[in-house]
């Protein structure tokens, strides 16, 4: 596989008192035809990095490649990349036909030509009888189109994206998502998706790269991220997790604060060593009775395809369990109902306290 | 908000409202009313005529001085407009200059400097160098002094732009100049035109500093009716004044108009 993008050791440190180090060393491969997805909370410098491929900034230090060459301190017109901004930012003074061709007259194409491609990128994100509108005539979703637009016309080798769904409704983010995905497949081009949504991440993504203040968490398909996180910060930030503290008491037992024992995976860490386990809500079940840790309804969720259960256990502490609703649409538990959480040993993790 | 606590519901309001508009605008009024009175009087009204705005217009000196003026102002308007332009682009965009708010500040304080005190310092340092170039002093001088005037329209413009405006088409292949070609340039437009009707205007209408650093023959309109107005206050005055508020009001509406559009 083919590296479109190549970071190693890429640091931007903003000046001012004090310096706002905005990305702290990032090593990390994009490869050639991939949905790449950048997500973490808000500051965690998303922007930044993009900015750092498009040429708008430059790096404090570090390599910044692309397929192979180094970029690091070219302009942006020099390179084959493109950019979807977070508010579109279509020139207000053209038509949308004037802004999609835009860029293929500054590569000197044809006029001809360029009014092809345009027409064939209209089609493309279903805008064909809005060529001759000017930017302000159009509503949130389709501006972003025609910004998408722009951006593909001239062929770039990368295209970024600012979270480019956020100013949209509900409706529209989620047909937008199966529209980008399309238009990744059939262009073949590399895209780098920008996202603080990690549902959108998920959903979308062939790989994700999760950032949290600078740095880089953790790379990996999107099952990887959610079913394997590798601390407690991508735990938590992907999806919900239940924690608990416990002690590792050699091969797959693990003693928790009240002396109980529950059985997980396989770990490296020492015999007496302190761990962090976690699951899925939705991988815990919850009975009226049976094996497992016991506790007391003390709120619940309803979520509608399903509802969590927050549970006081007995030992202390609490536990969400995510549960499906029965199929005669009854709950499972109320409020105040005695139950017991039963954890599968295969849905528990271990993360290094 | 209920009506009784509105400051424009307190008793007498509108009555000093009223007052101020009238205090205002009066003397503008009946400096046109009686640009077309029939008789040579400026208090009694004795028929409508067109005689004095007949006779201004074929005065000479009245015509010489408007040439100049207009000379002044039309040169002195190009020059400041590109300073203001390029210092806005400056201030406004490029990262490698430090201490923006400082030189900004610095810009725009002459329009708080006395114009005497701007007049006297003008004219001693063009006498310092033994500058002496007719109405090119005069030129020198407004174009200076009108920058300021043309920096702030075209600078608010600037900055009420989305900088990835310009982002944008620098990830299009454009470099630094077509980007401020087709892009920065363009929208800019409305505040640049903006600020040169405002220079213009200022130009036009300057008294003070033109008076201190008018050569012989150097004399503009706001000068001669000066000089008229000294020897007695004559309904051909009047028509002057009217025919130059009349273009006052005509570019700042222009200016007003193309300023506040998207
Ligand atoms: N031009 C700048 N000068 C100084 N600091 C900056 C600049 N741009 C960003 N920062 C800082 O760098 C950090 C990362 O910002 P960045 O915009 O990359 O975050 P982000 O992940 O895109 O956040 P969001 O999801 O809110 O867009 C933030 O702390 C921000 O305040
Ligand atoms: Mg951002």
């Amino acid at each position: 596989m083919t590296s479109a993008i190549g970071l190693n050791g890429l640091q931007k440190t903003y000046p001012g008192s004090p310096p706002v180090r905005a990305l702290r060393n990032a090593d990390l491969t994009i490869n050639d035809n991939e949905f790449f997805t950048l997500l973490g909370p808000s500051g965690c410098g998303k922007t930044t990095l993009l900015r750092l491929m498009a040429g708008f900034e430059v790096p404090t230090a570090g390599e910044l490649t692309l397929f192979g060459d180094d970029i690091a301190h070219l302009p942006p017109e020099k390179r084959p990349i493109n950019t979807v901004f977070q508010h579109y930012s279509l020139f207000p003074h053209m038509t949308v036909l004037e802004n999609i061709t835009f860029g293929l007259k500054r590569l000197r194409k044809p006029d001809a030509e360029a009014k092809r491609v345009a027409q064939e990128m209209l089609d493309l994100v279903h805008l064909s009888d809005f060529s001759a509108r000017k930017p302000d005539q159009l509503s949130g979703g389709q501006q972003q189109r025609v910004a998408l637009a722009r951006a593909l016309a001239p062929q770039p080798r990368v295209l970024l994206l600012d979270e480019p769904l956020s100013a949209l409704d509900l409706k529209l983010r989620q047909s937008m998502r199966a529209e980008l995905k399309r238009l990744q497949r059939d262009t073949g081009i590399t895209f780098v998706f920008v996202t603080h949504d990690q549902e959108e991440a998920l959903a979308m993504s062939d790989r994700i790269a999760v950032m949290s203040q600078g740095e880089i968490q953790q790379v990996g398909d999107p099952a990887t991220i959610y079913e394997f996180p590798e601390n407690r910060f991508v735990a938590e930030f992907i999806g919900d997790a239940d924690f608990f503290e416990a002690e590792t008491l050699g091969g797959t037992s693990y003693k928790l604060p009240n002396g109980e024992t529950i059985t997980g995976p396989q770990t490296k860490a020492a015999i007496g060593a302190k761990v962090t386990l976690f699951f899925r809500p939705e991988k815990a079940t919850l009975k009226r009775a049976g094996n497992g840790l016991s506790g007391r309804v003390s709120d619940i969720l309803y979520l509608g395809n399903s509802t969590d259960y927050v549970v006081e256990l007995v030992q202390g502490g609490s536990l969400t369990v995510r549960s499906e609703n029965h199929k005669d649409g009854t709950a499972i538990a109320e409020v105040g109902s005695d139950v017991v959480v039963e954890i599968d040993p295969a849905a528990v993790r271990v993360l290094s306290a | 908000m209920t009506q009784k606590n509105d400051i424009r519901w307190l008793p007498g309001f509108n009555w000093v409202t009223l007052f101020f508009f009238l205090f205002l605008y009066l003397p503008l009024f009946i400096l046109v009313v009686f640009s077309f009175n029939a008789s040579r009087s400026a208090t009694v009204w004795s028929g409508f005529s067109l005689e004095w705005y007949v006779k201004a217009f074929a005065n000479d000196d009245i015509q010489r001085a408007t040439k100049n003026s207009l000379i002044i102002a039309v040169f002195s308007t190009t020059f400041a407009t590109t300073m203001a332009t390029m210092a806005a682009l400056t201030l406004s965009r490029n990262r490698a200059v430090k201490r923006k708010n400082l030189f900004g500040g610095v810009l725009i304080l002459p329009l708080m400097v006395p114009e005497i005190v701007t007049a006297v310092a003008t004219l001693t340092f063009f006498s310092a160098i033994g500058l002496s170039l007719g109405l090119g002093n005069i030129i020198i001088a407004h174009s200076v002094f009108c920058i300021p005037f043309a920096y702030l329209p075209i600078r608010a413009r600037l900055d009420g732009m989305d900088e990835n405006l310009e982002a944008a088409a620098r990830d299009l292949y454009s470099n630094k100049w077509a980007t401020l070609r087709l892009v920065t340039l363009p929208l800019l437009m409305p505040g640049i035109v903006s600020g040169a009707m405002l220079a213009f205007i200022i130009s036009l209408d300057d008294f003070i500093i033109t008076l201190m650093v008018a050569e012989a023959g150097s004399t503009t309109l706001p000068i001669y009716i000066y000089s008229l107005v000294r020897v007695g206050i004559t309904p051909e005055v009047n028509a002057i004044s009217t025919v130059l508020l009349g273009v006052s009001v005509l570019i700042v509406t222009v200016s007003y108009l193309v300023g506040n559009k998207k």
